[in-house]
């Protein structure tokens, strides 16, 4: 009876070939692998014959937590080498590890992250003594580019250190002991055969204390609890995806870089590298000449001799290549030196060579891998609705089959499954637009997306309804607005009371108001409107405009501050307020009366802004708050003021200023007794004031100002002048200018 | 240079002159031609080597290091560039005095800079006496770097006027220096093996992209990084402004958790991140380790001669008024609300004491 430990880093060519060479020599009775158990009986599944890069899926559900999860391979993954390798020599090959779905999983993405990298100290100390820029480079140097010789008694003393070091968390302590549990017992069933047991690095060491002896009897797989909901499938991965974990969930970088090491071996795979590089560089037009690629060569020969590599390694290319082709200065540093994302705003170069090292490379499945419910459901919809094709599509959202398109077209859209692309429609609760143009484009990244919805439910409408429910809870507010629209477009009108309960609180704690207008223009409008959505009168809707109005009470109360520009989506937010309060005061918690009190105060709050002030105003107004109009004009009519004030007027009471001739009039009499430079100073806030009528309104009060004047001539042309007015306010100011110089001199 | 005690601040050749000669004698590798330690020796006396009790010199990647030597072993200059206070200057002496044992070939550019002060000028009693001649030639950096082929430093070379820059070009790219005023021979001073050029420029002061793209070309460009990681840079925080203090006859020691309060508030202000990853507004000033290390320095002064303790955070919030804000109003209210809305809500004495002191700010 012999166990032989195979310790590696999960993708790791290096350790892959080790895995193979072993397994062939000792041809061993059990081959124990680093994996999810519970997919044993589906090993066959993973054999079918894929495209690595693939990965198995995993999502789950209960009541306290929902979680999903990547168990990534790839040709050269150690475990995927030790599956197809322990097949063909006639062990028996089993996955050893928790499912995914078991608690000491939680909160961690991708299965294969290194264990290590939660262990900085030791890794820190050991690139100081190396002179590495981290552990990956470490990594490189010590295990992919040196010889093979000696490559296992290297990993094992590598391990040894980490481990010993380090002390362990809960959940390592308990997947080792249960992997420990599968090895005693192979080593009872094996007798006088060997076993090998393939897993990551940092915890062979542990595995070899706990498996000594043996145990028969095959330990017991976790079932997951009755009431929780998850399955595993397989995805095609891409090596973007692989690359992309960060923090504790990332493993080894540059897949594409290490996928040639495999296939070529270091110096094939330096070779390729630069050609990736140039040819990536070339095709976005940047010059790369010859004599750049001489000096990249020359530098990375020079960095492998002092590094002591054979053949220049990841990153002795890498540096070869920064310091040929950059000569400006980086505003970060390259990525390979420093573990981590790049950030917005890299050279052209470093971007290319991150690309290059990720590389595109997509996987595929075998036609003949199972797939979860909701990807048969999908295709069985699309099928049914004629939108299995590609190109555009046109729908009339009042024609029933047009409804249920569309909704079939969000869901899909709300899942994020890619290439259905809407290019038209309505935009917002109350728009009149009733078709929609969407464009489809089949993909090959389509069929992964829709395994990884699975997550959210087995049909498409149960699906969607989850991952909205899901973004209401984490939306920030400004997009909270368009969440609900979604959910609307999609037809999902039934949320639960908790999420209600959840929107209500947030809507509670925003503190910018123009935020919480946007929400209660959307809403207001789906709630008033949308029978073509069936939202009129939601219930939900009606919680968030109840929730939203009292916090916008709340806070124009505390706003103040001088005279200042008037603040557009401060004042359509006070207009959306009005339109709650006067059309859905039935859900309201804090009622007409009350939102008039708070207004007034506002409107006669020296404190308080201009245009807030005026839009106050308006609100009573329009309610029926009986307040002298002509009177509060005549409060407001400073040069300074009056153009803000009427923007908050005119924002939210046009149709009262329009009905009301007294205004009006007192409007006109104010302007004409504008000096020529007061006139000037307030003509900016009053031409903004005055945008907020349509032309046609305009046109009738300058109609009723000529009649009152008692000169003829067309409205019309008083209000289409040939002169840009900005020219006019211009030569008034120099006019103005000039009669002051003529003053001073006394020649006036 | 005989008594080096009255020296302020000796050049690395000589502060680490046991180091190197230690470094020298167990050097067997192979050196590129004309330089006195290999590749793997440079390297080791810069990244450090405990064993051999070689120190740690510079704070940074090592990779930037392995890059920056092999650059100078081919025939390109090495340009470093970065933020002031990145230690740019100190790498260069640094590696200046591993490569060729002398790190004081070193012009300094700014808008007065000559060619003169490049390449050589006149003894002019000499050359009115006798005439051009080897003895009146006056020689300047460069010439005598290419002559005895050693490394030459030329520090914030963006500074310089472009023309003045220019007269590199022939320099760099042939090697060698016409003196038309001598005949023979020494008219013509060709590069020996071992000359380069390390450059150095800040991306603060004139940009690097006022060099022509001629010039750009003979050069690799490295750019230094400010310290990646807050232990690192308090460490090095600490040692060097103690080393500063007990120059200055300081009797004690500087506060650990003052300087932790210290170099957090200069990282958060350079990065405009805060620790927990929130992001704020950042400071236009230079915010760089070597600023930090004059302001523990300043506080363990005012601790020290004004009350005979180590310094507290009130005597930092006065440094900082100084360094952070400089005369920047801008600057100097986003230093406030930081101390008033950021130092408020972190855990520590030394954090709270530092919110107390907010109102010694200036204005």
């Amino acid at each position: 009876m012999a166990t032989t430990f195979v310790g590696g880093r999960h993708h790791s060519p290096a350790c892959a070939r080790l895995v193979a060479e072993t397994i062939e020599a000792l041809r061993p009775a059990h081959v124990l692998v680093e994996g999810p158990v519970d997919m044993n009986d589906r090993l066959d599944e993973l054999l079918l014959g894929h495209e690595p890069p693939i990965a198995v899926y995993t999502y789950y559900r209960d009541e306290e937590r929902s979680h999903a999860s990547w168990t990534p391979f790839c040709d050269y993954s150690p475990e995927w080498v030790a599956l197809a390798a322990g097949r063909a020599c006639g062990a028996r090959v089993r996955f050893i590890d928790l499912p995914a779905w078991h608690p000491a999983f939680t909160g961690r993405g991708n299965r294969y992250a290194d264990a290590e990298a939660r262990y900085t100290e030791v890794t820190g100390r050991l690139c100081r003594e190396f002179a590495v820029d981290n552990t990956d480079v470490l990594w490189d140097h010590l295990f992919e580019v040196e010889p093979a010789d000696g490559l296992a008694d290297r990993l094992t003393a590598y391990f040894d250190l980490l481990r010993g070091e380090a002390t362990t968390e809960h959940a390592d302590v308990e997947r080792e002991a249960y992997m420990a549990s599968w090895v005693r017992a192979a080593q009872a069933d094996a007798g006088d055969r060997p076993v090998v047991v393939v897993t990551g690095g940092f915890h062979t060491p542990a595995l070899r204390v706990l498996a000594a002896g043996a145990e028969p009897g095959w330990p017991e797989v976790p079932r997951p609890p009755q009431d929780a909901v998850g399955a595993s499938y397989l995805v095609p991965y891409s090596f973007r995806r692989l690359d992309a974990f960060t923090g504790y969930q990332s493993g080894m970088p540059s897949p594409e870089y290490y996928q040639h090491l495999w296939e070529d071996g270091v110096a094939g795979a330096a070779e390729a590298l630069v050609a990736s590089v140039v040819g990536r560089l070339r095709g976005r037009r940047q010059p790369v000449s010859t004599a750049d690629l001489i000096a990249a060569r020359t530098l990375a020969q020079g960095l492998a001799r002092l590094r002591g590599h054979a053949d220049p390694s990841r990153t002795d290319v890498l540096d070869g290549l920064v310091g040929a082709l950059v000569s400006e200065d980086l505003s970060q540093p390259p990525p390979w030196t420093v573990r981590g994302p790049l950030r917005p705003g890299a050279h052209p170069a470093v971007v290319e060579m991150v690309a290059a090292l990720s590389g595109d490379r997509v996987g595929a499945l075998h036609p003949d891998t199972p797939a979860p419910p909701l990807v048969a459901a999908v295709t069985a919809e699309l099928l049914a609705l004629g939108l299995d094709g590609s190109g555009e599509v046109d729908l009339d959202l009042a024609d029933d089959l047009g409804l249920r398109r569309g909704r079939t077209l969000h869901r899909l859209r709300v899942l994020g499954i890619v290439g259905f692309d809407r290019l038209a429609g309505p935009t917002g609760g109350g728009d009149p637009v009733f078709t929609e143009r969407w464009r489809l484009t089949p993909s090959d990244r389509r069929l992964p997306a829709l395994i990884e919805a699975a997550v959210h439910g087995a049909t498409l409408e149960e699906a969607a309804g989850a991952a909205l429910r899901g973004r209401v809870e984490d939306a920030p507010v400004d997009r909270l607005a368009e969440v609900l629209f979604d959910a609307a477009l999609c037809g999902v009108t039934a949320l639960s009371d908790d999420v209600v309960t959840a929107l209500t609180t947030r809507v509670g704690a925003v503190a910018d108001v123009a935020e919480l207008g946007r929400v209660l223009v959307v809403v207001v409008g789906l709630w008033r409107y949308d029978g073509l959505f069936g939202t009129a009168g939601s219930p939900v809707l009606g919680a968030v405009i109840s929730g939203a109005v009292t916090r916008v009470l709340w806070l124009v109360e505390g706003l103040h501050g001088g005279p200042a520009p008037a603040d557009h989506r401060r004042l359509l937010a006070l207009s959306a307020t009005r339109d709650a309060v006067r059309h859905a005061e039935s859900v309201l918690a804090t009622g007409r009366g009350e939102a008039v009190a708070v207004l007034g105060r506002v409107a006669a709050d020296p404190q308080a802004p201009p245009d807030l002030r005026g839009a106050a105003f308006g609100f009573c107004w329009s309610l029926g708050g009986g307040a002298d109009v002509v009177r509060a004009v005549r409060g407001m009519s400073g040069p300074r003021t009056i153009g803000d004030w009427l923007a908050g007027l005119f924002a939210v009471a046009r149709e009262e200023v329009l009905s009301a001739d007294a205004v009006i009039m007192l409007l006109d009499e104010l302007v004409h007794a504008l000096s020529e430079e007061d006139f000037l100073v307030a003509l900016p806030a009053l031409r903004q004031a005055f945008a907020y009528f349509p032309p046609a309104e305009r046109e009738t009060i300058a109609k009723r100002v000529l009649v009152a004047r008692g000169t003829g001539g067309s409205a019309r042309e008083l209000l289409r002048i040939d002169v840009d007015p900005v020219v006019v306010a211009e030569g008034m100011a120099l006019e103005a200018k000039v009669d002051a110089v003529l003053a001073r001199e006394g020649l006036a | 240079m005989s008594d080096n005690k009255k020296v302020q601040r000796p050049p690395a050749e000589v502060r680490f002159a046991d180091e190197l000669a230690r470094l020298r004698e167990s050097d067997t590798a192979h050196r590129p031609p004309g330089w006195a330690l290999s590749l793997q020796g440079a390297r080791r006396f810069i990244v450090g080597d405990p064993r051999a009790g070689i120190t740690r010199k510079f704070v940074g990647d090592p990779s930037l290091i392995d890059r920056a030597l092999v650059t100078l072993a081919t025939t390109r200059g090495l340009m470093l560039v970065g933020e002031p206070g990145t230690a740019k200057s100190l790498l260069s002496e640094l590696i200046a005095a591993a490569v060729c044992g002398e790190s004081t070939l070193t012009i300094q550019g700014g808008a007065a800079t000559t060619e003169d002060q490049i390449k050589y000028s006149w003894n002019y009693a000499l050359l009115v006496a006798e005439g051009p001649s080897p003895r009146s030639l006056v020689p300047a950096p460069m010439l005598r770097g290419m002559a005895e082929g050693k490394v030459v430093r030329f520090e914030e070379i963006t500074r310089c006027p472009l023309e003045v820059q220019d007269c590199m070009l022939s320099l760099l790219s042939e090697r060698v220096v016409a003196i038309p005023e001598l005949t023979g021979p020494d008219g013509m001073v060709f590069a020996n093996d071992g000359f380069t050029v390390i450059a150095t420029a800040n991306t603060r002061d004139r940009g690097v992209n006022e060099m022509s793209a001629a010039l750009k070309r003979r050069f690799n460009f490295e750019t230094v990084f400010p310290i990646a990681d807050l232990a690192t840079e308090l460490d090095l925080v600490e040692q060097e402004s103690r080393t500063l203090l007990e120059r200055s006859g300081v009797g004690v020691q500087p506060r650990r958790d003052v300087l932790e309060v210290l170099v957090t508030t200069f990282r958060e202000l350079r990065d405009g991140v805060t620790s927990s990853g929130q992001p704020m507004d950042r400071l236009t000033t230079v915010m760089s380790t070597a600023e930090a290390v004059s302001v523990a320095h300043a506080v363990g002064l005012r601790g020290w001669f004004l009350r005979g303790e180590a310094g507290t955070p009130a005597d930092l919030v006065e440094c900082l008024a100084g360094t952070a804000a400089k005369d920047n109003p801008d600057d100097l209210a986003r230093l406030r609300r930081y101390l008033e809305q950021q130092a408020s809500r972190r855990k520590g004495a030394q954090w709270q004491a530092l919110h107390q002191a907010r109102h010694l700010l200036p204005g």
